[in-house]
């Protein structure tokens, strides 16, 4: 067999090897980076039933004193209840900064009083709501940053030929519509 | 003008290490993408699993001494190599970690290096002058391969009163050179001698260093587990790439764990370890009374400050998570911020695609020279 054939068959090997590791590595970098979307969101999951679950423990700690401010109360009561996992991102959004700030509001009137200050339980469930509070926050912004990464991924060559060919669609930022994006009202309502 | 023969050596030469470089670059192209595919996470709300830190390193209870720079550090590879005529020898190569902290400003996590792979440019590279005089900046370790992190003043002021004879078992400057040229042996991995012969100053070496100092900034990739979870922290918590090999250490582990299924081994740290157990003792001031022979001299003991600083360092809590290495995902531990990283290991795909454009223009001269030679 010629020499140069085969060298030309070499290069032509070579080629197609870089060629074939692309797009192999590719597709497994799109289904990895999906993956840590998914893996994202479950984080942001767990850290919202946290905080489902601990909130009426502290409505519960404060509702004694603070029976007058009914307004903030059924309104942290109100968004809790609110709270479902399986609606779309956009709403469940809405519905955590939503909360956020009633949560905020319902801490700030707390700071005004206190006799609910002094207590021990209180004082518990108020660092542990404002420490989960932290972890939502940090966790949306990893979440929104991992889907940067993937939906920039996928508009990019090479990955916008398999994302073509796959059907892979851009994934939702876990962002509030800019209409329910207001200023919490804070109603801190004294005797 | 030289024949299509003479270049056979050179084409083999070419393809050869256009193949290994095109190896490597594509090695680095998943490198990149799992470094640029990751979002980094806050330290004080990471969850567990596969996570992304960016942080600036802490020593934890202590620190490595550089082979080549006696250097503090997390990590090291030192590399010597000499030349003789054509042959080129490795003489030294060591590769080391010890656990280490990472602080990005909302919290710190300890990481355990134990199986990581690292990505750490040389930080020191230098060669022996022409007349054989060592390079400046070289300063061969002269002692332990272990420091405190947070030094004592008086072991200090005694370390530096020691008075230490050259060729000490451990004493890494008389293996390198020195009165022991020619004589010296190096310990360590190869465990080569340098005998009269090959060792001697007409060899020229080259020294090479790559270096994790407390203050660096880092990237890690790794899985994030509660530190309860951890089989044999003090394994983990170094990193010696001395290559046993998988059955040495499925050994070990079927040792251990028949040890422990026949109650051989000591239930806690202080009956297995008497005074090594007790925070403090042989790197500072221990946090209380060790049980020492008569005739020692009776350690100073630590402060109440001292001893509450000992005991947070040395205790991590059970639900803490920790940096580990697993065999889902493999702990990468990357000089620089993320950015840097990723481009370091695009610069190697792009030199890996020079090097296939390398093998396939060798390969077209290696077919020309074949053809010519064999007519």
């Amino acid at each position: 067999m010629d020499l140069l054939a085969v060298a030309a068959w070499f290069a032509v090997a070579i080629v197609v090897m870089v060629v074939a590791f692309l797009a192999v590595a590719t597709y497994n970098d799109v289904v990895a980076l999906g993956q840590r979307v998914d893996k994202a969101w479950g984080n942001i999951d767990v850290a919202l039933k946290q905080r489902h679950d601990q909130l009426p423990a502290l409505v519960d700690a404060v509702r004694g004193v603070l029976a007058f401010e009914r307004n903030t109360l059924t309104e942290v009561t109100r968004l809790r209840a609110a709270y479902s996992p399986t609606d779309p991102i956009a709403d469940q959004a809405a519905t955590s900064e939503a909360t956020t700030a009633a949560v905020k509001s319902l801490l700030a009137v707390v700071e005004a009083y206190p006799q609910i200050q002094s207590s021990a339980n209180v004082l518990d469930l108020q660092d542990e709501i404002e420490r989960l509070e932290n972890v939502i926050a940090d966790r949306r912004e990893l979440y929104n940053d991992q889907v940067y990464r993937y939906n920039t991924t996928i508009a990019q060559v090479p990955a916008i030929v398999l994302a073509k060919l796959l059907g892979w669609k851009e994934r939702e930022f876990f962002l509030a519509q800019p209409v329910e994006r207001r200023p919490p009202e804070a109603r801190l309502e004294t005797s | 003008m030289p024949s299509p023969a003479d270049l056979l050596p050179f084409a083999a030469a070419g393809l050869v290490a256009g193949l290994a470089l095109l190896w490597r670059g594509l090695a680095g192209h998943r490198t990149a993408a799992r470094i640029g595919g990751t979002a980094t996470s806050r330290i004080a709300t990471l969850a567990a699993g596969e996570v992304r830190i960016s942080g600036t390193i802490e020593p934890a209870e202590v620190t490595l001494v550089s082979a080549l720079q006696s250097t503090p550090a997390v990590y090291y590879r030192s590399r010597v190599s000499g030349r003789l005529g054509g042959d080129a020898d490795e003489l030294l190569d060591e590769e080391r970690a010890v656990g280490f902290v990472v602080t990005d400003g909302s919290g710190s996590i300890r990481v355990f290096p134990r199986g990581a792979t690292f990505d750490v440019p040389w930080r020191y590279a230098e060669h022996d002058d022409w007349a054989g005089s060592t390079p400046p900046g070289l300063s061969p370790r002269t002692g332990p391969g272990y420091a405190a992190a947070r030094p004592d003043r008086d072991a200090q002021v005694a370390a530096l009163l020691t008075v230490r004879e050259r060729g000490d078992a451990d004493d890494l400057a008389a293996l390198l050179g020195g009165d022991a040229f020619g004589t010296g042996r190096l310990g360590g991995w190869g465990g080569l001698t340098l005998d009269g012969e090959s060792g001697g100053r007409n060899r020229r070496r080259r020294y090479e260093e790559a270096r994790l100092e407390p203050g660096d900034t880092v990237t890690i990739l790794g899985r994030a587990v509660p530190f309860g979870t951890l089989d044999d922290p003090a394994h983990a918590d170094l990193a010696e790439m001395t290559h046993l090999g998988a059955h040495v250490e499925a050994d070990i582990a079927a040792d251990i764990a028949e040890a422990r299924a026949a109650g051989l081994l000591a239930p806690d740290a202080e009956t297995a370890w008497g005074n090594a157990a007790i925070p403090g003792f042989g790197i500072g001031r221990p946090v209380s009374e060790p049980d020492l022979d008569p005739r020692a001299g009776v350690l100073p003991l630590a402060t109440e400050d001292e001893a509450a600083a000992a005991e947070r360092t040395f205790s991590i809590p059970p639900e803490a998570l920790v940096l580990v290495a697993s065999s889902e995902v493999p702990l990468l531990v990357a000089a620089g911020v993320p950015g840097t990283a990723t481009e370091r290991q695009q610069s190697r795909f792009h030199l890996g695609l020079l090097g296939a454009a390398l093998a396939i223009g060798s390969a077209v001269v290696l077919a020309l020279g074949l053809g010519a030679t064999l007519g």
